[in-house]
C-alpha cells in the first residue's frame, strides 16, 4: 500500500489540489460555490493527513484526520450553507478587484512564495513542498479577505487561512498533540457560528450584507 | 582588396551627394540619391570586411590639444554598418521617385546624406569624443529632417524629439564622465581593458545611466514618447531610415557599452533588460493596435520590436553572469538577428506606407480601402512586410523570434529561481505580442488594402513610380532571403558574438538552424518547399475530383439588402474594439456618445461617437513632470528681471564670492 | 513509408469530426448524422460551382490553398505513429504554432476581403481570441518542453515517463482549454451556427463556396485532429514506439485511434454540458486557464517533476 502511494505520488497530487482550490476561490462569484470549494479543500486536507498517517504510522494522526473531516468538512459547511440560505443572497457583488485580475494576483503570490522559500528551510522532501503550498494558501486566504465585500466570503477567507496554518504546522511537526488540535477545532467551530449569526444580524440591521456599510460605524 | 578603399569611396559618395543636392540645377539633384545608393553599396562591402574579422583602426585625427577623433571598427561595428547600408540603399532608390515633387528637395538630399554618414560614424567610433560628436550630429540632422516640411505639427513633434534626445544624451554624457573619471581612458579599447577594476556600485550606476540614455534613442517604455510623434511627422523615406536604422544605434550603444566595455555583470542586469523588453513589447503593440494613422501604428511597432530585441539581449546578459557562455551566444544571436530583421521589414513597411500616402494623400486608415487593386505591387510588398513582422514562416521575422523563444526556454537552465520563473514568462509575453502584432497587421493591411474604398481619397489612385517600387522590392527580397537562408545571416553575426562572449556561437547549415542543447531545429526553406509541394498536389487533387469547375462572380453576401455601401464595412476602430474592451484597464479609454432625437425617443437624428485614448504614462508621468518643470522655470525666470542694475549687482556679488574663495 | 504518417491526419480528420458530431447528437437525444457525413459533404462541395464576390482580390483566392497546405505542413512535423521519422528537422512545436498562425492570419485577411460586416466581425473576434489563447498555449507547452529539455515534438514524445505528475496534469487542463478555443467549440464559439452574432470561425468562411469552402473546412478538421494529436504526443505519449517495426506500428495505431476517440468523446461531452460564453466573458475563462498554466510551471519548479 505504501509503495503504491509513493509510486503514484498521491501526496503531491493532493497538495496541488489543495493549492488549486485556494486559487479557484478567486474565480467564483456565487456564494454556494465558495462554500463548495471550501468543503473540497477540507476534504483534501483530511485525506492528506490520513495518507501521511498511513505512511508514517502514527495512530493519533488518524484521529486528527477524522476530526478535520467532521469539523471542517461536514459541520462548518453545513452551517455556512444554512447561513447563505437565510441571507437569501446568491451572488457576491463585484469585488474590489475583478476576478481575472485577482486570479493573476494569486498566481503571482504563489510565485513569490516559491521563490522566497527556496533556500534555508530545514525540512526536506515532501514537507518542503507542503510547507510552501500551505504558506501560499495562507496568503491567498488573506488576499481573499482583503478583496471581497460580503461578510460570508470574508469568513471563508479566514477559514482558508486556518486550513493553511494547520497544514503548515502539520508539515513541520506531523501534528500537534491531539488536545491542542481538538481545542483549536472547537474554537473555529464556535467562531464560525458566531460570525454566521453576526452576518445574519448585519443583514437584518442594514438590509445588506455589504461590509462597506460598516464604515458608518465610526466614532 | 583593401577595406579602406571601399570606406573612402563610400564616404566620398555621400559627401558628394550632399553637395550635389544643394546645387541649383534641378536635374542634377536626382543624382544625389544615386550617389548615396552607390555609397551604401560600398559600405556594404566594407561592413562585410569588418565583420569577417578584420578589425580596422584608422589613425587618430587630433582636433585640439586634448581631444582626438578615433574611428575603429570590429565585428560588431561591421554588422551594424551592414544594417545601415542595406536600408540606406533601398531608401535611396525609393527617394528618387518619392522626392520628385517635394518642396525643399535640395535640403532633403543634403540632410539625407549627412544623416547616413553620421550614423556610420556613430557605429565606427573608437573613443568617447568621436562617439559624442557623431551622436549629436545624428540627432541634429534628424531634427532638421523631421521638421522639413515646416508645418506646425512637425514643429511640435520636432520639439518633443529634440528634448527627449537631449535628455538621453545627457545620461550618456554622464555615464561617459563617470567612466573617464574611474578609468582615465578616452578610447574604448582602454576603457574595456580597465573596466573590470571599477567598483561594482559604479559599474551598476554606469549600466543604469547608459540604459536610460540609449533607451531613449531606442525607444523603450517609458522613454518612447518621441517615437510616435517624430516618425509620422518626417517624410516617409526619412521615417524609414529613422525607424529602421537610427533606433538601432541605440541598440548598438547598449551592445557596445554594456556587453563590450562593461563586460560581465551581476544577474539583475539581464533580468532588468528582460522585464523592460517584455513590458515595452506588450505596451508598444497594445498602443499600436489603437492607432488608425498608418505611420503612428508603425512607430509604436518599433517600440514593440525593440522590446523583443531586448528580450534576447537580456537573456544573453543573464547567461553571461552565470558563466553559461554558449547559451549566451545563442541568445545574443537571436537579439542581433532580430535587429537586422527589424531594420529590413520596418524599413519596408514605412516605405510602403509612404507609397500609399503618396498615392492617396491621406494617412488615415479609415479613409482607405480596396487599394490592392489599383496598387498591386505596393500591396504585395506591404503584405510581405506585414507577414515578416508577425513572425510567420517562411520569412525572416519567424527565424529571429524562434531563436528568441529558444533562448528564453534555455533560461530555465540557469541556477537562480528568479530567472527560472521570469524566462518562461518572457516567452509567454513574446507569444502575446506575436498574437497582438498579427491582429494589428491584419487590421493595417486589411482595412487599407482590402474591401471597398471608404472615401474619395482611396478612389482614383495610381501605382507609385518604378524607383519607389524597386526600393521596396529589394527589401522584400531580403525579407525572404533572410528567412530562407538563416545560416548566411548567422555567419555574419558570429564574429560579433564571438568577440562578446568568447564562444563562436552557432554553426548552422545554410538553410537549417539547429540548437544542439535542445535538439530543436528549424528550416523555413523546408517548410516553404513542403507547402509548395502540397499546393501542387492539392490543385491536382481538386481537379481530379471536381473537374474544371465553374466560377461565377457576383456581389458579396448582403443578407438580401439591395446595396452594400462601403460605409457598411468594418472600420479600423471597430476591428480593434474587442481588444480595447479586453484590455480596458490598461487603456483607460474615454468615450462619449451623443444621440440627438427628432421625436424622442423614436427617431434618431444623429449619433456622435468619439473616443480617445491617452497613454497612461503621458497622463501620469510626463504631464506632471512637465508641469513641475514649467513651475520651476517660472520661478527661475524671476532672476531675469531685465533690470540692468540687478545684473550689475549679480556681477558684483560673484566677484566678491570669488575673491573670498580664491584666497 | 514512415514519412507519410501525416497522411493519417489528412484522411481521418473528417471521421473524427463526424464522431464528435454523432456523439454530441446522441448525448442530446438525437440520432445525428452518420460518422462519415463530413466526407460526403466535402465531396459534394468540391463538385459545386463557386460564387466569388467581385470586391475580393487575389488574397481571397490564395487563402484556401495557404490554409490547407500550412495545416498539412504542420501535420508533417507531428509524430503520429512513430517518433522515428517525422520531419522534425523542419521545425518544432513553436514552429507548429506559428505555421497554424499563418493560416489564421490569411483567413482573417480573407474575412476582410469581401467588404462585408460579417467577415470583419469574424476576423476581429478570431484575432482577439487568438491573443488570449497564444500565451496560455505557449506556457503549457513550455512546461512540458522544459521538463524534457527540448521543444522537438519527437523528443517530448519519446520521454514517456513524464506522464504522471501534478504539473503535467495542470498543463494538460490548460491545453484542453486551448484546444477548445483554437478549434472554435462551445464554450468559446459555436461551430454549428450561422447566426451573425455568434459566429467567429464561420464568419470568416461566409463568402466561400464550392471547392474553396471544401478546402477551408477540411483544413479546420485537420487542425482539430492535429491539436488532439499534439496533446496526445506531449501529455500521453504512451505507446508511441521509437522505430518502425510493424508490430509496434500496429499497436501504436490502435492506441492512437483509441486516444482520438477519447478526445472526441471528451469534446462532445464538454459541448453538450456547457453553454456558449458571451464573448466578453472569454477573458475570464482564458485568463483562468493562463493561471492554470502558470501554476503548472510553478509546480514544476517547486517539485522538480
Amino acid at each position: 500500500m505504501k509503495n503504491w502511494i509513493q509510486a503514484f505520488s498521491v501526496i503531491d497530487f493532493i497538495s496541488v489540489g489543495i493549492l488549486l482550490t485556494a486559487v479557484a476561490m478567486n474565480a467564483v462569484k456565487r456564494l454556494e460555490s465558495c462554500v463548495k470549494i471550501y468543503t473540497l479543500n477540507s476534504w483534501l486536507l483530511s485525506s492528506l493527513i490520513a495518507i501521511v498517517a498511513l505512511m508514517v504510522g502514527e495512530p493519533h494522526l488518524y484521529t486528527a484526520s477524522a476530526a478535520t473531516l467532521l469539523g471542517k468538512g461536514i459541520l462548518i459547511p453545513m452551517f455556512l450553507k444554512r447561513v447563505v440560505r437565510q441571507m437569501r443572497v446568491t451572488h457576491d457583488v463585484e469585488p474590489y478587484i475583478n476576478n481575472a485580475l485577482s486570479l493573476a494576483v494569486s498566481g503571482i503570490l504563489v510565485a513569490v512564495v516559491y521563490a522566497s522559500l527556496r533556500q534555508g528551510i530545514f525540512v526536506s522532501g515532501f514537507s518542503k513542498n507542503v510547507l510552501q503550498i500551505s504558506i501560499a494558501v495562507i496568503l491567498i486566504g488573506l488576499f481573499v479577505m482583503i478583496t471581497r465585500r460580503k461578510a460570508i466570503t470574508q469568513v471563508i477567507g479566514l477559514l482558508f487561512m486556518e486550513n493553511g496554518l494547520f497544514l503548515a504546522g502539520f508539515s513541520l511537526t506531523y501534528g500537534m498533540p491531539i488536545i491542542i488540535e481538538l481545542g483549536v477545532l472547537f474554537d473555529m467551530l464556535m467562531g464560525v457560528i458566531i460570525l454566521g449569526i453576526f452576518a445574519v444580524q448585519i443583514k437584518r440591521a442594514f438590509a445588506s450584507s455589504n461590509l462597506d456599510n460598516l464604515t458608518i460605524l465610526k466614532g | 582588396m583593401y577595406p579602406e578603399k571601399f570606406l573612402s569611396i563610400g564616404v566620398l559618395c555621400f559627401l558628394l551627394g550632399s553637395v550635389v543636392s544643394l546645387l541649383p540645377l534641378q536635374r542634377i539633384r536626382t543624382y544625389s540619391f544615386i550617389l548615396s545608393a552607390t555609397g551604401a553599396l560600398n559600405f556594404i562591402v566594407f561592413g562585410l570586411f569588418l565583420s569577417f574579422g578584420l578589425p580596422l583602426t584608422l589613425p587618430p585625427f587630433p582636433i585640439s590639444s586634448v581631444f582626438e577623433l578615433l574611428f575603429s571598427g570590429d565585428g560588431i561595428s561591421g554588422f551594424f554598418v551592414i544594417i545601415i547600408s542595406l536600408v540606406a540603399f533601398s531608401v535611396s532608390l525609393f527617394s528618387i521617385g518619392y522626392t520628385r515633387e517635394m518642396k525643399h528637395r535640395g535640403l532633403m538630399g543634403f540632410f539625407f546624406n549627412g544623416f547616413i554618414l553620421s550614423m556610420y560614424a556613430v557605429v565606427t567610433s573608437g573613443n568617447i569624443i568621436t562617439f559624442l560628436i557623431s551622436w549629436e550630429t545624428m540627432s541634429l540632422v534628424s531634427y532638421f529632417l523631421v521638421t522639413l516640411d515646416r508645418s506646425e505639427e512637425s514643429a511640435k513633434a520636432g520639439l518633443v524629439y529634440a528634448v527627449m534626445t537631449h535628455i538621453g544624451t545627457a545620461f550618456i554624457i554622464a555615464a561617459f564622465l563617470v567612466l573617464y573619471r574611474y578609468t582615465g581612458h578616452m578610447d574604448f579599447a582602454g576603457i574595456k581593458a580597465s573596466s573590470m577594476q571599477l567598483p561594482p556600485g559604479i559599474r551598476s550606476a554606469v549600466f543604469l545611466l547608459f540604459l536610460a540614455g540609449f533607451g531613449t534613442k531606442a525607444g523603450i517604455i517609458p522613454l518612447h514618447t518621441w517615437l510616435p510623434r517624430a516618425h509620422p511627422a518626417a517624410p516617409s523615406n526619412i521615417s524609414s531610415l529613422m525607424s529602421g536604422v537610427m533606433i538601432k544605434t541605440g541598440i548598438y550603444g547598449m551592445v557596445r557599452m554594456h556587453m563590450d566595455l562593461l563586460g560581465q555583470g551581476p544577474e539583475w542586469w539581464g533580468i532588468v533588460l528582460i522585464v523592460i523588453g517584455a513590458i515595452s513589447s506588450i505596451l508598444g503593440v497594445l498602443y499600436a493596435l489603437m492607432e488608425h494613422d498608418i505611420k503612428r501604428l508603425l512607430a509604436y511597432h518599433s517600440v514593440e520590436n525593440i522590446g523583443i530585441i531586448l528580450l534576447g539581449m537580456g537573456a544573453s546578459m543573464m547567461f553571461m553572469s552565470h558563466g553559461l557562455y554558449s547559451l549566451a551566444a545563442i541568445a545574443l544571436t537571436a537579439g542581433l538577428y532580430h535587429t537586422l530583421n527589424h531594420a529590413v521589414f520596418k524599413g519596408l513597411l514605412f516605405l510602403g506606407a509612404g507609397s500609399v500616402m503618396h498615392g492617396t494623400h491621406t494617412k488615415n486608415m479609415e479613409d482607405m480601402g480596396g487599394l490592392i487593386k489599383p496598387m498591386p505591387y505596393t500591396g504585395f510588398f506591404f503584405l510581405v512586410g506585414s507577414v515578416s513582422i508577425c513572425a510567420l514562416p517562411p520569412f525572416n521575422g519567424f527565424v529571429s523570434e524562434w531563436l528568441t523563444f529558444q533562448s528564453l526556454l534555455l533560461g530555465f537552465e540557469s541556477p537562480s529561481v528568479i530567472s527560472k520563473i521570469i524566462s518562461p514568462l518572457g516567452g509567454a509575453a513574446l507569444a502575446l505580442t506575436g498574437a497582438l502584432a498579427a491582429s494589428c497587421f491584419v487590421k493595417a493591411f486589411g482595412i487599407s488594402f482590402l474591401g471597398m474604398p471608404r472615401s474619395h481619397h482611396a478612389e482614383n489612385v495610381k501605382e507609385s513610380s518604378p524607383s519607389m517600387l524597386v526600393g521596396m522590392a529589394f527589401l522584400a527580397l531580403l525579407c525572404l532571403l533572410f528567412g530562407l537562408f538563416p545560416g548566411m545571416v548567422i555567419g555574419v553575426i558570429s564574429p560579433a558574438v564571438f568577440s562578446l562572449t568568447g564562444v563562436p556561437g552557432m554553426s548552422p547549415g545554410t538553410t537549417v538552424v539547429s540548437i544542439s542543447e535542445t535538439a530543436s531545429s528549424l528550416s523555413p526553406a523546408g517548410i516553404l518547399i513542403a507547402i509548395g509541394v502540397m499546393a501542387v498536389a492539392t490543385v491536382a487533387f481538386l481537379f481530379s475530383v471536381g473537374g474544371r469547375g465553374k466560377t461565377r462572380y457576383g456581389d458579396s453576401w448582403d443578407c438580401g439588402m439591395p446595396s452594400l455601401t462601403p460605409r457598411m464595412q468594418y472600420t479600423a476602430t471597430a476591428f480593434t474594439k474587442p481588444i480595447r474592451m479586453i484590455f480596458k484597464r490598461i487603456y483607460l479609454p474615454k468615450r462619449e456618445l451623443n444621440v440627438s432625437y427628432l421625436l424622442k425617443p423614436f427617431f434618431v437624428k444623429s449619433i456622435t461617437y468619439s473616443g480617445e485614448i491617452t497613454p497612461f504614462f503621458e497622463r501620469y508621468l510626463y504631464e506632471p513632470a512637465t508641469r513641475v518643470i514649467h513651475g520651476i522655470a517660472g520661478k527661475v525666470r524671476l532672476l531675469q528681471s531685465g533690470s540692468l542694475h540687478l545684473y550689475l549687482g549679480y556681477i558684483l556679488v560673484t566677484l566678491i564670492v570669488l575673491l573670498i574663495f580664491g584666497s | 513509408m514512415e514519412y507519410l504518417q501525416f497522411l493519417i491526419i489528412l484522411f481521418f480528420s473528417p471521421l473524427i469530426q463526424g464522431m464528435i458530431k454523432t456523439t454530441k447528437a446522441r448525448m442530446q437525444g438525437r440520432v445525428g448524422p452518420g460518422v462519415f457525413q463530413p466526407y460526403y459533404d466535402l465531396i459534394r462541395l468540391m463538385k459545386k460551382e463557386m460564387v466569388i464576390s467581385h470586391v475580393t482580390s487575389w488574397i481571397f483566392k490564395a487563402t484556401p490553398y495557404i490554409v490547407f497546405t500550412s495545416t498539412l505542413a504542420a501535420a508533417m512535423i507531428t509524430p503520429v505513429l512513430t517518433t522515428k521519422a517525422s520531419f522534425g528537422i523542419m521545425g518544432d512545436v513553436i514552429a507548429l504554432i506559428y505555421i497554424l498562425a499563418t493560416g489564421r492570419f490569411f483567413m482573417a485577411l480573407a474575412g476582410l476581403d469581401a467588404g462585408t460586416s460579417f467577415g470583419g466581425e469574424g476576423s476581429s473576434r478570431e484575432m482577439a481570441v487568438a491573443i488570449l489563447v497564444e500565451p496560455m498555449m505557449m506556457l503549457s507547452i513550455f512546461t512540458a518542453a522544459i521538463s524534457v529539455g527540448s521543444t522537438n515534438i519527437a523528443r517530448i514524445a519519446e520521454a514517456q515517463g513524464m506522464v504522471y505528475s501534478p504539473s503535467h496534469l495542470l498543463a494538460l487542463s490548460a491545453f484542453v482549454v486551448a484546444i477548445i478555443a483554437e478549434t472554435g467549440r462551445i464554450p468559446v464559439d459555436n461551430p454549428d451556427t450561422h447566426l451573425e452574432l455568434t459566429m467567429i470561425h464561420e464568419g470568416m468562411l461566409l463568402e466561400y463556396s464550392g471547392r474553396y469552402l471544401a478546402l477551408m473546412e477540411w483544413a479546420h478538421y485537420m487542425k482539430q485532429m492535429l491539436l488532439f494529436t499534439l496533446g496526445v504526443d506531449i501529455f500521453f505519449p504512451v505507446g508511441i514506439p521509437g522505430d518502425t517495426a510493424f508490430a509496434g506500428l500496429g499497436v501504436s495505431f490502435a492506441l492512437y485511434f483509441l486516444k482520438m476517440c477519447c478526445m472526441a468523446v471528451l469534446m462532445a461531452a464538454i459541448e453538450s454540458t456547457r453553454a456558449k460564453l458571451r464573448f466578453f466573458q472569454l477573458p475570464s475563462l482564458l485568463g483562468g486557464a493562463f493561471v492554470l498554466a502558470f501554476l503548472s510551471l510553478l509546480t514544476y519548479i517547486m517539485m522538480g517533476r
